[in-house]
């Protein structure tokens, strides 16, 4: 396990007794209970464990697209609770980049246009200068030629890969993803994991929820849930692999 | 901005047949809205130029007089210091004319029927020369006294023909019965309603069947450069007018042949002068525009809610597909507003494109009609007061029906999209593709 970019002690990423609950008719289904973390700038973070562990929610939470039923998270210096829309919104478009694992991207717009997206909401670079930017992204995710190509005339490490130069275009602090390797081949996802750690290298914290064990031997940590619940702040490959064939075996 | 535009326009075409099956919906209701104002300017301005020909001014300095408190004869008296004094004191005047008015039975050899009588004096009615359609005999034959010219539904309902003589019959201001015998020298092309019951002598014509001097006349007719000016030169010549000493009636949105029973019901003897507009004159013919221009308003509204219910259908559906779309781009970023645009601007892309198109083509269909001069039966030329169809579709006309409609059905996609601009992001991205 190793990250080639020095994380500082500072926490990017802080969670406090956070429990998230959801509603399914008149029944309380917890998704996550008491779960405290603390993430610093520049980690290489891997959050794992088994399907219905909590990892989605728990990305969900950090990336502002959801909110903690009780305990406090903490993005960046802002308290995501007292948060409004508006502003988290803007905490998401300033501070964040997000690696879905379906890609979401907009079907209508070419690869160039999906990465420039956010550049334009945030409507503080020039056109060139988000061209240059852009088209700098596309060349080092080594998908240039495609920069004009919908996500429907893409392959699926292809359209993966503009899903990354989007979360990564604003410099994001924190980019999020979630099982980013989940439908890529493996000469594909090892490729997108080398991208980003080559990111990571030059300082973005990265967080995924992941159980790819691929994913997790690249990782500088590893958070390992189960059942809504941290089960080890600090866990090894090994303790994931075992975790992960029991679940399979099961 | 750009991107939001053409992440609509993109959406639009890649729903091609949704995009054009909308489309076309909202195109035909802008066609049908542009053509029947169309029709309804047409018959306005056919009714103007018709009715302010035939029977009105676009001012009337006519009125009543009272032999006895009973009786009322539409006359004026020693008009000619009358019409001087109005003639000077309208501004913007184009020209004027006297007219003798009158009621009575025109008899043939074969036939009677009953007309409005009005008496002109042809070398001074330019205006009359150029809408009437001769379609046999002068007109400038009117000239001579004891003359008259009828239209072609009265001359074959008569069974006279230019040459012919006719007798007029009516009863004079006095009670008694008095008839003059005139030559019919024109027969002119039917203008719908109004010509339907005039029928135009020579002015001398009307004095000698109602015994009137030679200074009484039925109305002093002014022509303005702008009808629209009408109400404003009435109200003025009112106050001229009761200047001078003359005895002035109340303004009353009535043609004068409707006031016959009140002024008759009225104490007062001697003359009395009422001044109307062409809006008064032609008030029950407005009633026909203004039930037609709700009748248009009731289908248009009609339609403006199946096309509106149509617009949301479509954006629901639109919203429920790219439901993950939404939820994606409001992760990273995008407020609600602008999600909310991103919809509104799709809707208002295909209802400007739809509405350009269909106003286009409604004008092009407005001018193939007037070009093809297509006659209508005639029971429709009473209402159209044309013999063919005629429709107007000005530039204003064309705006107005392309703002309400692009407007209206925009305003259909406010509630989908504030729905979708409102949807949790993480809902959103949890939905199935």
């Amino acid at each position: 396990m190793t990250t080639a970019y020095a994380a500082t002690e500072t926490p990017i990423v802080k969670l406090v007794n956070v429990d998230k609950d959801y509603e399914l008719g008149t029944v309380i289904v917890p998704a996550l209970r008491d779960v405290s973390l603390s993430i610093a700038a520049g980690e290489f973070t891997v959050i794992a464990g088994p399907s219905g562990s909590g990892k989605t929610t728990l990305l969900n939470l950090i990336g502002c697209v959801d909110i903690a039923t009780r305990g406090s998270v903490i993005i960046d210096g802002s308290d995501t609770k007292v948060l409004k829309d508006k502003q988290l919104t803007e905490l998401r478009l300033r501070s964040l980049g997000f690696i879905f694992q379906s890609f979401n991207l907009v079907g209508v717009l070419d690869a160039f246009d999906n990465v420039e997206f956010p550049l334009l909401l945030q409507g503080k670079l020039s056109k060139a200068d988000r061209r240059e930017r852009v088209m700098v992204l596309l060349r080092q995710l080594g998908i240039e030629q495609y920069s004009h190509h919908r996500p429907g005339e893409l392959s699926g490490g292809q359209r993966q890969r503009v899903a990354i130069a989007r979360a990564l275009v604003t410099e994001p602090r924190i980019v999020l993803a979630d099982e980013p390797t989940a439908n890529l081949d493996s000469k594909t996802g090892n490729s997108i994991l080398d991208s980003m750690q080559e990111l990571n290298a030059r300082g973005t914290t990265f967080l995924f929820s992941t159980h790819d064990p691929r994913v997790v031997s690249r990782a500088g940590r590893v958070i390992r849930l189960v059942d809504g619940e941290i089960a080890d702040h600090n866990a090894t490959a090994e303790d994931v692999a075992q975790l992960a064939a029991a679940a399979h075996a099961a | 901005m750009n991107t939001i535009i053409q992440i609509a326009f993109r959406n639009l075409l890649q729903h091609r047949r949704r995009s054009l099956l909308l489309g076309g919906a909202i195109a035909m209701v802008t066609l049908l809205l542009v053509m029947l104002s169309a029709l309804l300017n047409g018959m306005q301005a056919t009714m103007l130029r018709n009715g302010t020909t035939l029977s009105s001014g676009h001012v009337n300095v006519a009125g009543f007089y009272k032999v006895t408190a009973g009786n009322a004869a539409p006359l004026v008296t020693k008009f000619e210091p009358l019409k001087e004094l109005v003639e000077k004191a309208t501004p913007d005047l184009s020209y004027v004319v006297t007219r003798g008015r009158g009621f009575g039975k025109i008899v043939s050899e074969e036939s009677s029927l009953n007309s409005v009588l009005t008496g002109i004096d042809i070398q001074n009615e330019s205006g009359f020369k150029e809408i009437v359609q001769v379609a046999s005999g002068k007109i400038a034959d009117l000239a001579e006294p004891k003359t008259a010219l009828l239209f072609e539904k009265q001359a074959e309902r008569l069974h006279v023909k230019v040459g012919d003589n006719i007798t007029v019959s009516s009863q004079t201001f006095r009670g008694v019965n008095n008839t003059v015998d005139v030559k019919v020298v024109a027969i002119g092309r039917d203008l719908g309603m109004l010509s339907a019951f005039n029928c135009f002598v020579h002015h001398n014509a009307i004095r000698d069947l109602y015994e009137l001097d030679p200074d009484t006349t039925g109305a002093i007719q002014l022509y303005l450069k702008n009808a629209d000016d009408a109400r404003e030169v009435a109200a003025k010549l009112r106050t001229v007018v009761a200047a001078t000493g003359l005895r002035v009636m109340e303004p009353v949105e009535q043609p004068f042949w409707r006031k016959f029973d009140a002024v008759k019901r009225e104490d007062w003897t001697g003359q009395k002068i009422d001044i109307t507009t062409w809006l008064d004159e032609l008030a029950f013919m407005r009633y026909t525009l203004t039930t037609l221009s709700a009748l248009i308003f009731v289908l248009v509204t009609v339609l403006l809610v199946i096309i509106v219910i149509g617009v949301m259908n479509t954006l629901w559906m639109a919203i429920r597909e790219r439901t993950r779309e939404i939820g994606a781009l409001r992760a990273i970023g995008m407020q609600r507003g602008r999600v909310l645009w991103m919809f509104i601007v799709e809707v208002a892309l295909l209802a400007l494109g739809a509405t350009v198109v269909g106003s286009a083509g409604a004008t092009v269909l407005c001018l193939g009609i007037n070009a093809a001069k297509i006659v209508v039966p005639k029971a429709f030329q009473m209402f159209l007061m044309s013999e063919t169809l005629w429709l107007i579709a000005d530039v204003p006309t064309v705006a107005r029906s392309l703002a309400i409609i692009a407007v209206v059905t925009t305003l259909g996609a406010v509630l989908p999209a504030w729905r979708a601009s409102r949807l949790q992001p993480v809902k959103a991205m949890q939905t199935a593709s």
